[in-house]
């Protein structure tokens, strides 16, 4: 459980970093907090011949709010940071709700927040708040910038949109709507763990429910929203019954599958018991926030 | 305790004195072998079988040789060619145990299996140049389950044995089949318990040191038997003919003579036991294996002739819980390769190696019958075991022996009429069968979970059933059906009514009520047990006869010239705080403070002799008592020469706070250092207070009971399993230090939790480990354990040294009390509970909340 030898880069412009990617783009992973890319080198899993270390590359670790509402998480910004910022609290509750889940302590005091998207592990949360709240992915490379709706971003199983001499600079979660809720609900084996199933979900009411967002971890091979349950909500009271009409919605269109941890039906039980969960305490939160 | 403690004591025994070994290791001062760095030392990666089962038809090591700082690739052709293979241990009737060598030659039984070993200069190019290694296997149809081995057809993993059958032994106690033709009912339930791994947080690891002017190997190892580990070294690295050997050991004086007074003093300590052993198993082996003589004579005859065996060092080691009580396959590859390299090695196990071939445990299935009346009278037992070893035998101590102690403890502390246990050991092409703390403890979980099954087949409570059947004070002394004498230190009972009295039914069942309207499933579960720790004194004997020559502890004491006390253990701590305990024990017998007190342990030129080490519950009771023992007698000897010097009476002089007086005048008292010093002075080579004791047990020893009361809140909207409260009622006699005995008992607990809701070496169909990283293999954490209560209760053992074992009942309990509570609380729905592993999918399943897949 060495990891094997590799070319060690550590820029310290962006235009450096973004150099490196373009001329070793194929044979070369950005390394983060290295709270995944790491383990996976270690067990020999991944073997890129090149690391790109971001961390000393300046103005990335800022988390900003524009005049609108946005909220700009940077490249290097830590789960920590994140968690504790109430910028994010105020203006990207979902954000919020999401930290805690995400491993224990010490992972968040080094991981990224953008290489957790960067990452896209299905059972991550991060992937599906993204997806959740129509984040914009903002990628950079020496042709230029791209940026990529979350919808476009998460392709397959640890496969983003992102290009190999991309570098993922930013995230961005646009300004959060009025009336609107945000709750995680996930369950795990043990506390910190990856989820068996969770959902990232926000819901709108003005006198009914006017949207809602359920978007699914640990689910399928990427996150994945449930939209027919979404739509299946809007214009209905947010009550129990609502809840659960969207969640016999979620358990025969969800399609997870079995692992060591949960077979599919306990995974299809799980997604429709988050539902009902994450509902609940999101229209619970409605004003609560910002 | 004894008057004596008090007229001398400070009385550090029954006091949570500090460890003295957290200074060390919480400062992050503690030596580990990891710390351990040679010059020049090469760093080992061993090359492991991607296959489950498979010949290896053809090895290519030139790439690997090659590879940058690389000094060596040793395959089986290397290292098989100067080692002789493990031998049989412990042979039992109707037992074959396989050869195995240190390297896989011609076949590879499990994933994981070692090949070939690489040495570099540091772990990372070794692994590089690991996985240049070119080996051609050929697969074979792998035996991945019992089902499997029991089927007639399947591949074998040994071609001795029959079939995959390695063990089959049956015995009856009573007339167990007219007791089960008498009793109103027989309650039949096939019980399961799954695969899983001791996870020490240090893994395996070893550095074989070479002395480069004399060749002498040290070696460092984390280990929980440092001389069972010397001696097997020196044995398998010794490969050379008999006749070799016989004009060796015949050229050699010392040798011969040391070999002469060390057979005697161990024959004179171990008369009664050596009388008893029988040569079934011996002829069962020969039977299937018609070389293993010859190897045992090879093996024995080339101990007779090696002149320098190596010296075991092992300092601080971060748990082991049974697996580093074995000798490990990869020590002896190491040990060849120093040897023939000349040069000194180093291995430390990684995470992934230690949950593929770190050793595994507990895969069990129990087919159980319990005879019994409609009032709750259980009378028969009857037990069907079959045992999955996995594809080697974890050396010296294989399931087999392993088996024979479930047998003994089976009844647990329920009067039957009649009892009748077979026991089957099968060989599969999986990880290697190790101890496991309390490794017999499937007896306890299908034993409890029997009783909670017929109390519900009988519409009885749980704890009805136990009353009614449990063996009670009144009727002491008596025995145990399989043999053991039961005296007043059985006090299950006792630790069930003192539980009874702590949890209060009542209260619990009108919370489960009001819980059941919130849809919450509340459930409480009892498992009561006794475990030999040490055992009365036929315990041993009742087991295996004979295998009592294994149980004695030896400890020897020395007063130094400076007046320090220096204890010499042959246990081996890996966690369980002996230098604190063995400080405390000598410090009141010697009338010092624990200050004084000096802890030598796993230095084999300076401990004694032991062939167990750290294991069984032992360091408490006959370790402490031979650190008692010695430490009294080193006092006689220290009052003995202070009475001539204070020209006093033996008789008027005690110790305390370690000024040696005549009673009543201690301002004309000595000092430890004036006694010694006076008599170093004329001869500095004198060294006249040391006393060396063997203690095994006889005459007090006893048991060590609980009553375990678990109880558990069920979200059948998830599967999870909360545990609000955990009540431990025990009973191991006097305690030396409460908190390290509660330490102990929190510590099996939370393994219990982890072997229930968390834990499971699984394979899949095709014996593929799934469960090789912590992504899968999960443990506890301190956020899944709750807190756990625990009551003490101090029973005294009739004989004068009344400590007793607690490091494994924790562990023995605790899996049936949290079995018996997820059945009960999910009785409702009709749940069954017949596996040990309870995930929660399980959970949903029982409960009738989802399908399986
Ligand atoms: C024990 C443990 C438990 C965990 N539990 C959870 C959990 O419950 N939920 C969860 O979501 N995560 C969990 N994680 C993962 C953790 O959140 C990681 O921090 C995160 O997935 C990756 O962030 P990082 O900064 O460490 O990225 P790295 O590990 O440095 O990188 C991960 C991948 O993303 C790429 N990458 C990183 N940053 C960029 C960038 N700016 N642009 C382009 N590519 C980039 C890397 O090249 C690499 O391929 C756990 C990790 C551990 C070790």
């Amino acid at each position: 459980m060495k990891i094997p030898a590799f070319s060690y880069h550590r820029p310290e412009s962006l235009d450096e970093a973004l150099g490196l990617l373009r001329d070793h783009g194929d044979d070369a992973k950005v390394l983060a907090g290295g709270q995944s890319l790491l383990p996976i080198m270690a067990l020999r899993l991944g073997r890129p011949e090149h690391l790109i270390d971001i961390g000393r590359l300046p103005g990335l670790a800022s988390i900003t709010v524009d005049g609108r509402g946005k909220v700009i998480i940077g490249a290097l910004v830590r789960h920590a940071a994140a968690e504790g910022s109430t910028d994010i609290a105020g203006h990207a509750p979902l954000v919020s709700e999401a930290l805690p889940h995400v491993g224990h302590t010490a992972i968040r005091t080094r991981g990224t927040v953008c290489g957790s998207i960067a990452h896209a592990d299905p059972a991550a949360e991060l992937p599906a708040v993204a997806l959740a709240t129509d984040a914009i992915m903002v990628a950079e490379s020496s042709d230029g910038v791209r940026h990529i709706r979350a919808s476009d971003f998460f392709e397959g199983y640890l496969q983003t949109a992102l290009r190999p001499d991309e570098l993922l600079t930013e995230v961005r979660f646009p300004p959060w709507p009025d009336n609107t809720g945000a709750a995680v609900s996930e369950v795990s084996r043990r506390h910190g763990d990856f989820a068996m199933m969770g959902v990232a979900c926000t819901i709108s009411v003005a006198d009914e429910i006017t949207a809602a967002a359920l978007s699914f971890f640990g689910a399928d091979s990427i996150p994945i929203r449930a939209t027919e349950a979404e739509q299946s909500l809007v214009g209905r009271q947010p009550d129990g019954d609502a809840f659960d009409d969207a969640a016999k919605i979620v358990m025969s269109t969800l399609q997870p599958g079995a692992d060591l941890h949960a077979s599919a039906a306990h995974r299809r039980h799980l997604a429709g018991v988050v539902t009902r969960r994450a509902l609940a305490e999101a229209t619970s939160r409605i004003g609560a926030m910002a | 305790m004894s008057a004596d403690h008090q007229t001398s004591g400070l009385g550090f025994v029954g006091q949570s004195v500090k460890r003295v070994e957290d200074q060390r290791l919480l400062t992050g001062n503690g030596r580990y072998v990891a710390d351990i760095n040679p010059p020049g030392v090469l760093h080992a990666a061993f090359v492991r079988s991607p296959f489950p089962h498979a010949t290896i038809d053809r090895i290519n090591v030139s790439a690997a040789r090659r590879a940058p700082g690389v000094v060596a690739v040793m395959t089986a052709a290397e290292i098989n060619a100067i080692t002789n293979p493990f031998p049989p241990f412990l042979m039992l009737d109707g037992m074959y145990t396989p050869l195995f060598w240190a390297l896989s030659d011609d076949r590879v039984r499990h994933i994981g299996d070692p090949v070939a070993l690489v040495l570099a200069e540091s772990r990372h190019l070794a692994e590089d140049a690991a996985e240049l290694v070119e080996v051609d296997y050929t697969a074979l149809e792998p035996v991945a389950s019992i089902a499997d081995a029991l089927r007639p057809t399947s591949r074998q993993v040994w071609p001795k044995a029959d079939g995959n059958l390695l063990y089959d032994s049956s015995t009856e106690y009573g007339d167990v089949d007219a007791v089960f033709a008498a009793a109103d009912r027989v309650i039949t339930e096939r019980l399961s318990c799954q695969r899983q791994s001791n996870q020490p947080m240090e893994t395996r690891g070893t550095v074989i040191e070479v002395d480069p002017r004399t060749g002498h190997l040290t070696v460092h190892s984390a280990t929980q038997t440092s001389h069972v580990l010397r001696w097997v070294l020196a044995a398998l690295t010794e490969k050379r003919s008999m006749g070799s050997s016989i004009a060796a050991f015949a050229r050699n004086k010392d040798r011969r003579t040391a070999f002469i007074a060390g057979a005697r003093s161990f024959m004179a300590t171990n008369k009664d036991s050596l009388g008893n052993q029988d040569n079934s198993g011996a002829r069962s082996q020969f039977r299937k294996d018609r070389s293993f003589p010859i190897h045992m004579q090879r093996i024995g005859l080339g101990l007779l002739a090696k002149d320098d065996y190596p010296t075991v060092l092992a300092q601080d080691i971060g748990g082991g819980f049974g697996a580093k009580g074995s000798v490990h396959r990869e020590d002896v590859a190491l040990a060849a390769a120093a040897i023939a390299l000349g040069r000194s090695v180093k291995w430390i196990e990684d995470r992934v190696e230690n949950l593929t071939d770190g050793g595994h445990a507990r895969e069990e299935d129990l087919t159980v019958s319990i005879a019994v009346d409609h009032d709750g009278t259980m009378r028969g037992l009857k037990v069907d075991l079959i045992v999955d070893q996995g594809a080697y035998p974890g050396f010296p101590v294989g399931a087999g022996f392993t088996t024979q102690i479930m047998q003994v403890m089976f009844p647990g502390s329920y009067r039957f009429e009649a009892f009748g246990m077979r026991s089957r050991v099968v060989a599969t092409n999986k990880g290697k069968y190790v101890a496991y703390r309390g490794p017999w403890a499937n007896e306890t979980w299908a034993r409890e979970r029997m009783v909670d099954i017929v109390a519900r087949a009988l519409r009885m409570s749980p704890v009805e059933v136990r009353l009614r059947n449990m063996i009670g004070e009144s009727e002491m002394p008596t025995h145990m059906i399989t043999g053991p004498t039961i005296d007043e230190t059985m006090s299950v009972r006792k630790t069930l009514e003192r539980a009874l009295q702590v949890v209060d039914l009542d209260a619990f069942e009108r919370e489960r009520a009001e819980a059941a309207e919130q849809g919450r499933h509340l459930g409480i579960g009892f498992a009561c047990y006794h475990e030999a720790a040490p055992g009365p004194p036929d315990y041993m004997d009742s087991v295996n006869a004979g295998s009592d020559a294994l149980t004695a502890e030896v400890a020897r004491a020395t007063i130094e010239a400076d007046g320090s006390v220096v204890v010499y253990t042959s246990q081996m701590p890996h966690g369980q705080s002996h230098e604190t305990t063995y400080s405390q024990v000598a410090a009141d017998e010697l009338g010092v403070s624990i200050d004084d007190v000096k802890v030598v342990w796993g230095d084999t030129r300076r401990t004694p002799f032991s062939l167990i080490g750290t294991g069984g519950s032992r360091g408490g009771p006959l370790g402490g008592g031979a650190i008692k023992r010695s430490s009294r007698e080193v006092r006689r000897m220290l009052i003995e020469e202070a009475a001539r010097m204070l020209e006093a009476s033996v008789d008027d002089i005690e110790i305390v706070g370690g000024n040696i007086h005549v009673a009543g005048v201690p301002s004309r008292g000595l000092t430890f250092a004036e006694v010694a010093g006076a008599v170093t002075a004329t001869d500095p080579s004198a060294h006249p207070f040391d006393a060396t004791v063997t203690y095994n047990g006889k005459g007090d020893g006893g048991w060590s009971c609980a009553t375990h009361v678990c109880f558990v809140d069920i979200d059948l909207d998830t599967g999870k399993v909360a545990i609000p409260r955990y009540v431990v009622v025990e009973d191991c006699g006097p305690i030396i230090n409460p908190a390290i005995v509660d330490g102990q008992v929190r510590g099996g607990v939370a393994q219990g939790i982890g072997a229930v809701l968390y834990e499971s070496s699984i394979y899949d169909e095709s014996a593929n480990l799934q469960a090789t990283t912590y992504m899968d293999y999960l443990i506890p954490t301190t956020m899944e354990i709750p807190d756990i209560e625990i009551h003490h209760i101090e029973t005294l053992s009739p004989g004068e040294n009344d400590f007793r074992g607690v490091g494994e009942g924790g562990m023995i309990g605790a899996p049936a009390a949290i079995t018996n509570a997820i059945e009960d609380a999910l009785a409702g729905r009709g749940a069954r509970v017949t596996t040990q592993y309870l995930p929660p999918t399980t959970i949903l399943e029982l409960a009738g909340v989802i399908r399986p897949d």
